[in-house]
C-alpha cells in the first residue's frame, strides 16, 4: 500500500480523526509495534529478520474516535488490530496483514469508583498497575493480579479472558466484569446491561470476552472490586508425588475452602524454578497455599487445608517459603531470570476437569519429552488456577539450542506445539486457559470446537462482515 | 565499579515490559516506542541491521529522560539508563546526535553549564564539610542555596562551597559525552580534595545519585572512601528529629503538595526526610501526588529539556496537573532544577511553587 493514493487518503483521514500527534508511520514505531510477546516474531527480530509491520499506528482518545476509525477501515477494507499493553504471548496483537494498529492506551481514565457497590468503571486502555494503585488509595483492589499487570491494560485483561494469581478465589478477569462499552466493527458504540446476572435474554456481552478484538474494540468496563484483605496467609508444603498433591487441591476446592492460591509445581519446576528464584533445594511437588480476608476465617481455612495436605503425606514447610513465593511471584518474569532468546520456549497451558487432569499432564509431558528428546527439551509445569471442578496446567517447553535458521526454528516450534496440543485435545483438555488464542492457537480452534466452530464463524461474519477486525486471530480467517 | 558493556543491557530489556507502569515518557505519550522496552528494542534492532540511525531513530534514543524509573523498579537491576547513555556516546562520537546536543556540549565545555556564561573558579576555602552547589542552584534557583546555608548554620554546619555554577557531569554523561563528564567529575573531586572536607553535602537526589552511582558506574571515578556523602534534606531531618533544628509552624493555609524531585526514585532511602521537614512547618498535612515516592516521575529537569523539550514540558505539566487534581495550590520541592521547571508552567494552572529550603529557613525558630 505504500505510496498509493488510497494509503495517503487513509492516512490523511485518520489524522483528521485523531490529530497529527496521535498517528504515526515512523519506522521505529512500526518496528516496535510489529511484535508482542509471542516467541515467533521476537525470534525473527532477534535473528535480524524484518517482519510485517502495521502501516499506521493510531492512538485514539475516545470511543467516538474509535468508531470513526472503524467506519473508515470498513470503507477502505483495511485491517484493524487493537493493542493494549502488547504483553500477549499468543500473537493476538500482531499486525500480520499490516493495516491500522489501534493503540488504546490514551483511553486511560477512571470514570467512577462506587465505594458502596464496590465497582470501578474505567476506560479500557488504563494500565493495570496504575488502576490498582488508584484503588488501593481507597482501600480497594481489583483482585486480578496477572504477572502482566505492570504492562497490561484493562481491555487486555478482558479480551483474551485472562487469569490472575488469585483467580482461584476471585475468578478470572471475565468473572469480575459487570459490563462493558464496545465499539463494533461497523462503528456502532454499544453498552452491555448494567449487571451481568439477569434473565433479560442471552449474555451477549460474553461474546466480547475472548474475542481478542475480532468482534470489536472494548473501550470501557465496569469491574467488581474487593476491599484490600485484612490478612493474607501463605504457606508452603511439599508432596512426594504429584498425585497426592492434585488430590489435596481437589479436596480443598470441592470442600469449598476458598483458597486464594493453590500453586502446585511439578518436581522439575520445583528443582529448577523454585530453587533458582526462592533458593529452596527440594525434591518433590512444591505447593503454595494462600488464604485471605477476615483473619479468623482465613486461619481456619488454612488449618483445614493443612489437615488435608498432612493427611496426604505432605511435609509442612512453614510460612516463610509461602510468603517468599508471594513476595517474589513476578521475579520469574524479569530478565535474565525469565525465559529468553535465543532459547525456544512456549507456554502450553490447558485446563480440564479433575478426573482428567493428572492423565492430561502426563500425556502432554510424555508427548513433548519423547518426541523432542533429540532437542534436549525441558518440560516444566505448575498447576496454578483451580476451580470447583478442575484445574489448569501451566506447562512450558524450553529448548536451549534451537535451530539458528529462523524458518527451521519456526518449524520446530510449531511441531512442539502440535505435539502438545494433540495430547491436550486427545485427553480432554482445552487448548488454553487464560493466554488467549491469538495467532498461535488459531489453527486448533476448528478441532477444539468441532461442530460448533461453523456457528462461531457465522457469528464473526455477522458482526464483522468486512472482516477488518484483527484478521487471522482466534481462528477466524485461517484454516 | 564501572559497568562493562552497558549497551548489552538492551538484550535483556528489549522484550521486558515489567517497568512499563512507571515509565514516565511512555505514560505521557502512550507511545510504545518511547518506553524502556521500545528504546531497548530500537537499539537492539539497529545492532542487527533492522534499522539505521537517522534523525527519526536517534530522536527515540534522546527521548529517554534518564530519571532512573526503569532501573529503580527492576528486580534484577538492569542498567538501561546507563546503556542508553552509552548508546548516546556512540552517536555523539559518530556525529549522529541532534544539533542541540552539540550546542549544549559546547556550553558545558566553555562554561561548565548550559545555564550561564561565566566560568567560576573552583573554591579555595577549607572546611570539614563541603556543599556541592552545581549549576542549577547557582543559576536557576539560587534561593535554595541561601536557604540551605541558613539551615545548615542553624544545626552547626558551615560548609565550604564547591562546584559553584558548574555541572556535576551528569548532563554531559546523559547527553553522550562521557569524557567531558569524567573531566568535570574529576575537577570536582579535585576541588573537594583541596577543601579538605571529609563530608560532602548535596542539595538534591540528582546530585546524590551522580556522586554515589553515576561517577563509579558510568565514568569509573569515585568519591574518596573517607568522604561521607549526605543529602541536605536528610541531614536536616535528622537534626529535626533529635531537636537540633527548631522550626516554628507556618500560618500558610494554602493546600499544598510535596513534589518528589527528578531522580527521587534513585535515592529511595530519603523519601521521608523532606516530608518530615515540610510537616514540621506547614499547619496541615500535605496532599500526596499520585506519582510520588518510589513511583515519582521526573519533573522534566533532565537532558530532556534540551533534547526533547516538548516531552520535558509535558512531564512538568503532568506533575502540576497531578497536584492540581489533588487539590493543591502550592507545590514544595527542594531540587533547584525541578523547582525551575515547575515554576515555568505553574502559573498556567494557578499554582505556586516554593523551595523547601527557603520555606524552612523562613521558619527557623530563633
Amino acid at each position: 500500500m505504500k505510496s498509493s493514493i488510497p494509503s495517503q487518503m487513509l492516512a490523511s483521514e485518520l489524522e483528521e480523526i485523531v490529530g497529527e500527534a496521535h498517528i504515526s508511520t515512523k519506522e521505529t514505531d512500526k518496528l516496535v509495534y510489529s511484535t508482542d510477546w509471542f516467541w515467533v516474531p521476537q525470534m525473527f527480530l532477534d535473528r535480524g529478520e524484518a517482519i510485517t509491520t502495521p502501516d499506521y499506528i493510531v492512538r485514539p482518545g475516545s470511543a467516538e474516535e474509535i468508531s470513526r476509525i472503524l467506519k473508515l477501515a470498513s470503507a477502505y477494507r483495511v485491517p484493524v488490530v487493537p493493542w493494549g499493553g502488547g504483553s500477549g504471548s499468543q500473537g493476538g496483537a500482531l499486525p500480520i496483514y499490516g493495516g491500522i494498529l489501534l493503540d488504546t492506551k490514551r483511553l486511560d481514565q477512571i470514570i467512577d469508583i462506587d465505594e458502596v457497590s464496590l465497582t470501578v468503571t474505567a476506560q479500557a486502555g488504563i494500565n493495570g498497575a496504575q488502576l490498582e494503585w488508584e484503588l488501593n488509595e481507597k482501600g480497594l483492589t481489583l483482585p486480578h493480579y496477572p504477572a502482566s499487570a505492570n504492562c497490561a491494560t484493562l481491555g487486555g485483561y478482558l479480551a483474551p479472558r485472562g487469569s490472575g494469581t488469585l483467580s482461584t478465589k476471585y475468578g478470572k478477569a471475565e468473572d469480575l466484569v459487570l459490563g462493558m462499552e464496545v465499539v463494533l466493527p461497523n462503528g456502532d458504540i454499544i453498552r452491555t446491561p448494567p449487571v451481568p446476572q439477569h434473565a433479560a435474554g442471552p449474555d451477549f456481552y460474553r461474546l466480547f470476552l475472548g474475542s481478542e478484538g475480532t468482534f470489536g474494540v472494548i473501550t470501557e468496563a465496569t469491574m467488581q472490586l474487593d476491599y484490600l484483605p485484612e490478612t493474607r496467609l501463605f504457606r508452603a508444603v511439599l508432596f512426594d508425588d504429584l498425585h497426592n498433591a492434585i488430590e489435596a487441591g481437589r479436596l480443598m476446592m470441592t470442600r469449598r475452602l476458598d483458597p486464594t492460591v493453590i500453586r502446585l509445581y511439578d518436581s522439575k519446576s520445583t528443582a529448577s524454578r523454585i530453587k533458582r528464584i526462592l533458593g529452596h533445594d527440594l525434591d518433590g511437588a512444591y505447593m503454595v497455599l494462600g488464604f485471605d480476608g477476615d483473619p479468623d476465617i482465613a486461619a481456619l481455612q488454612e488449618q483445614k487445608a493443612m489437615e488435608i495436605c498432612l493427611e496426604l503425606n505432605a511435609r509442612d514447610l512453614g510460612r516463610e517459603p509461602g510468603e517468599a513465593w508471594w513476595e517474589h511471584r513476578y521475579d520469574f518474569y524479569y530478565p535474565p531470570q525469565n525465559l529468553k532468546l535465543p532459547w525456544m520456549y512456549g507456554t502450553t497451558e490447558t485446563v480440564a476437569t479433575f478426573d482428567k487432569i493428572e492423565k492430561l499432564y502426563y500425556a502432554e509431558k510424555e508427548a513433548v519429552e519423547q518426541q523432542f528428546k533429540e532437542w534436549k527439551v525441558d518440560f516444566i509445569a505448575h498447576f496454578s488456577h483451580w476451580f470447583h471442578w478442575g484445574s489448569m496446567i501451566y506447562s512450558r517447553f524450553i529448548i536451549e539450542e534451537p535451530p539458528e535458521d529462523p524458518r527451521e526454528a519456526l518449524e520446530l516450534h510449531n511441531r512442539v506445539w502440535q505435539a502438545a496440543m494433540t495430547a491436550v485435545l486427545e485427553n480432554g483438555g482445552m487448548v488454553n486457559e487464560h493466554h488467549g488464542v491469538g495467532l498461535k492457537l488459531a489453527r486448533y480452534m476448528r478441532r477444539q470446537y468441532g461442530d460448533a466452530w461453523p456457528f462461531l464463524e457465522s457469528l464473526k461474519r455477522a458482526i464483522d462482515p468486512s472482516g477488518i477486525m484483527n484478521p487471522g486471530k482466534v481462528g477466524f480467517g485461517v484454516g | 565499579m564501572k559497568l562493562n558493556n552497558p549497551i548489552d543491557t538492551v538484550e535483556n530489556c528489549r522484550y521486558c515490559l515489567m517497568c512499563r507502569h512507571v515509565a514516565p515518557v511512555g505514560h505521557i505519550t502512550k507511545d510504545e516506542t518511547l518506553t524502556p522496552h521500545g528504546i531497548a528494542l530500537t537499539v537492539a534492532s539497529q545492532r542487527r541491521g533492522l534499522i539505521q540511525w537517522n534523525r527519526e531513530t536517534v530522536a527515540v534514543i534522546y527521548s529517554e529522560p534518564d530519571g532512573g524509573n526503569c532501573r529503580a523498579h527492576c528486580i534484577t537491576d538492569q542498567p538501561l539508563p546507563e546503556a542508553i547513555a552509552a548508546v548516546r556516546a556512540e552517536l555523539t562520537a559518530q556525529d549522529l546526535a541532534p544539533a542541540i546536543v552539540y550546542r549544549v556540549h559546547e556550553a558545558l565545555e566553555k562554561w561548565h553549564t548550559p545555564f550561564g556564561e561565566e566560568r567560576l573558579a573552583p573554591a579555595t576555602g577549607r572546611a570539614e564539610v563541603a556543599l556541592f552547589v552545581g549549576d542549577e542552584a547557582h543559576y536557576l534557583w539560587p534561593s535554595a542555596l541561601e536557604g540551605a546555608l541558613k539551615l545548615l548554620e542553624a544545626v552547626g554546619l558551615r560548609p565550604t562551597l564547591i562546584g559553584r555554577g558548574r555541572s556535576s557531569g551528569y548532563l554531559a554523561s546523559s547527553l553522550g559525552f562521557p569524557e567531558t563528564a569524567t573531566r568535570q567529575g574529576q575537577e570536582l573531586l579535585a576541588e573537594l580534595s583541596a577543601s579538605g572536607a571529609s563530608r560532602l553535602l548535596v542539595l538534591s537526589p540528582g546530585d546524590y545519585f551522580t556522586f554515589n552511582q553515576l561517577y563509579p558506574e558510568r565514568l569509573g571515578i569515585a568519591l574518596p572512601p573517607e568522604v561521607a556523602l549526605n543529602d541536605v534534606a536528610s541531614v536536616l531531618a535528622e537534626a529535626l528529629a533529635d531537636g537540633r533544628l527548631p522550626l516554628r509552624a507556618s500560618e500558610e493555609p494554602t493546600p499544598y503538595a510535596y513534589v518528589d524531585p527528578t531522580h527521587a526514585v534513585r535515592v529511595p532511602q530519603r523519601f521521608d526526610a523532606p516530608r518530615a521537614l515540610v510537616g514540621a512547618v506547614m499547619p496541615s498535612a500535605p496532599l500526596e501526588l499520585f506519582w510520588r515516592r518510589e513511583r515519582a516521575h521526573p519533573v522534566g529537569s533532565t537532558a530532556l529539556q534540551f533534547t526533547r523539550p516538548e516531552l520535558a514540558d509535558a512531564l512538568t505539566r503532568a506533575r502540576l496537573e497531578d497536584a492540581k487534581n489533588r487539590g493543591a495550590e502550592l507545590l514544595i520541592c527542594e531540587d533547584p532544577g525541578s523547582l525551575y521547571q515547575l515554576k515555568q508552567h505553574a502559573g498556567a494552572l494557578s499554582l505556586r511553587v516554593k523551595g523547601l529550603y527557603e520555606l524552612l529557613a523562613e521558619h527557623i525558630a530563633c
